[in-house]
């Protein structure tokens, strides 16, 4: 009996930390719904009365931040798309044939996750602006259309298949292009979930690249929407935090549902044991 | 008789080939060809200098700052992130009803991104209506005091760690074998010992993965100098992206941008070796 107390102790105490973790989340979505002259006080509440809705009206009427956020949908949407597309193939390459240079790819593959991104901004805009692709959604997708960690997830999965079903497939006059898609894919349903989810979230936060690509306000992203809003008569808080609730409302909410996935994924072959 | 060499696998690699090599490989070399010499605003050679654009920025007070900058950073939120993801697993180990809860609490961190993070930090920094100073009852000007700004940008970096490094150790934390455990209590350990001689050795590989990977992304940092700061207050917080970032979006100036940022790719490759130095002496592997 004692124990049991202890324990339940226990774990409303680490409920507590966790809520301490949270707590940037919590204050953004408490001061969305609070009133400004609440938020300017020099007592700052952490709660108040307030179900100020007019917040995320003022939000969304007097700036592009829906627009942004359609954009940032876009943007990750078709990016995660294609890298589901992407690296299920390449890892089908690495996982069910052999071919000279197959090391070499391999290896290949795997340097890319040792060069920063950053770096490669600046190339990447010359590039994508020597295509005509500034300010578009194709030229924002570009960089992130592939990922090496993907593919590592991707050939993993495929390597517990066992080789000798392709070989059946085989003999029974399935040509690969078939097994792909009607035998492999099909059955790769829970990872395609988890590397969709962890693409999104991936692109839907990032920041640098789709700032730099985009110079028309209608064609930016949340993130960089949401990090320059101004309002005329000075920064309007209720408003900002509003819209701050809108940009991470979507990875928050497909994090805490799919959590468990994205860590699988994460964990394989990364960590030991 | 099947032919040995087929062009299909190939082709099913294609695609990610091809956007590595343009978007991945390209650049990389491309980077390091043109640092060496002197660009237009249009991105155009006009002339090979070898070394010269090195020392040029390495002479520049602003860039040698920079370093610093980014070095200050890393070495209080690296440490500090991993470290406390380690205790969250320690204290999150064992499965209990409500584990669920709190270890999605706990990593719920890693679903934010910088610029959003940077805007709620920002009201919360706030000198007069922040929450931070009302609740520690400090009066620090966080953001604007150049003794304070990169430490109040290392803190939001650490939150945003501190998750990911959670996830990592508490799996690497439940990988722990029960009869190890249950043998060091039989003898009497005690939960200092059992950290000491238990769980930090048994753990060490996946922590030093997080510390390099998480010593390789700081190196690079400079969203949230971006979004906040901008560099200042007195270019306390210019990191050696955001410089890059500032010569080449703001000035125009490619040929400061190019050796930037490859000597910030050199950086962060050093101090990755570095830490692999460390690996043959701490990491101890089953």
């Amino acid at each position: 009996m004692k124990r049991d107390i202890k324990d339940s102790v226990y774990q409303l105490a680490m409920i507590l930390i966790g809520i301490v973790m949270v707590f940037p989340i919590l204050y953004a979505l408490s001061l969305s719904f609070m009133r400004p002259d609440s938020i300017l006080s020099s007592q700052p509440k952490l709660i108040s009365k307030d179900f100020y809705f007019q917040n995320y009206v003022k939000e969304v009427t007097t700036t592009l931040l829906g627009r942004y956020t359609v954009n940032s949908f876009i943007v990750a949407g078709i990016s995660s798309l294609f890298r589901l597309l992407i690296a299920s193939m390449a890892a089908f390459a690495f996982a069910f044939f052999e071919f000279p240079l197959k090391k070499v790819l391999f290896a290949l593959t795997l340097s890319t996750l040792m060069i920063p991104p950053d770096v490669l901004v600046v190339t990447n805009y010359i590039t994508v602006s020597n295509m005509g692709l500034l300010n578009t959604y194709a030229g924002m997708c570009t960089v992130y259309l592939v990922s090496a960690m993907n593919i590592f997830l991707f050939r993993q999965h495929f390597l517990s298949f066992s080789k000798d079903l392709k070989e059946a497939a085989h003999i029974d006059g399935c040509g690969n292009v078939r097994f792909y898609t009607r035998i492999l894919i099909p059955t790769s349903k829970p990872i395609m979930v988890t590397v969709f989810i962890s693409s999104f979230i991936s692109v839907w936060n990032q920041y640098l690249w789709p700032m730099v690509i985009t110079n028309r306000d209608e064609m930016r992203t949340v993130q960089v929407g949401v990090a320059m809003l101004k309002f005329p008569e000075g920064t309007a808080y209720g408003p900002l935090m509003a819209g701050a609730v809108i940009a991470l409302l979507p990875t928050v909410l497909l994090f805490i549902l799919f959590q468990k996935k994205i860590v699988g994924g994460m964990l394989t072959g990364s960590v030991k044991g | 008789m099947k032919k040995k060499w087929s062009i299909e696998p190939y082709l099913w690699l294609l695609p990610a080939m091809v956007l590595f090599a343009v978007f991945t490989f390209y650049p990389f070399l491309r980077t390091c060809y043109m640092s060496l010499h002197i660009v237009n605003t249009m991105g155009e050679i006009k002339r090979f200098v070898g070394l010269e654009n090195y020392f040029y920025i390495l002479k520049d007070k602003n860039f040698i700052q920079s370093i610093i900058n980014t070095f200050v950073y890393v070495i209080i939120s690296v440490p500090i992130a991993n470290i406390l993801g380690l205790i969250l697993a320690l204290l999150a180990n064992k499965k209990r009803k409500l584990s669920r809860i709190y270890e999605v609490l706990f990593s719920l961190p890693m679903a934010m991104s910088m610029s959003v993070s940077a805007i709620i930090f920002q009201l919360m920094y706030n000198p007069s209506f922040g929450v931070i100073n009302y609740i520690t009852g400090l009066d620090i000007n966080w953001l604007n005091d150049e003794r304070y700004a990169m430490l109040a940008i290392s803190i939001i970096s650490i939150w945003m760690s501190a998750g990911y490094g959670f996830l990592f150790m508490l799996s690497a934390v439940r990988n722990i074998p029960e009869e190890i455990i249950e043998s060091a209590e039989l003898e009497g350990a005690g939960p200092l010992q059992k950290c000491r001689y238990i769980y930090i050795p048994l753990t060490s590989s996946t922590m030093f993965f997080l510390i390099c990977t998480s010593l390789a992304s700081s190196m690079m940092m400079t969203a949230l100098v971006n979004v906040l700061t901008e560099g200042g207050p007195f270019g306390s917080t210019q990191t050696i992206i955001y410089y890059m970032y500032n010569q080449f979006a703001v000035g125009g100036n490619y040929t400061n941008a190019f050796p930037a940022a490859v000597i910030g790719f050199l950086l962060s490759a050093a101090v990755m070796g570095i830490s692999f130095l460390f690996e043959k002496r701490g990491v101890y592997y089953q």
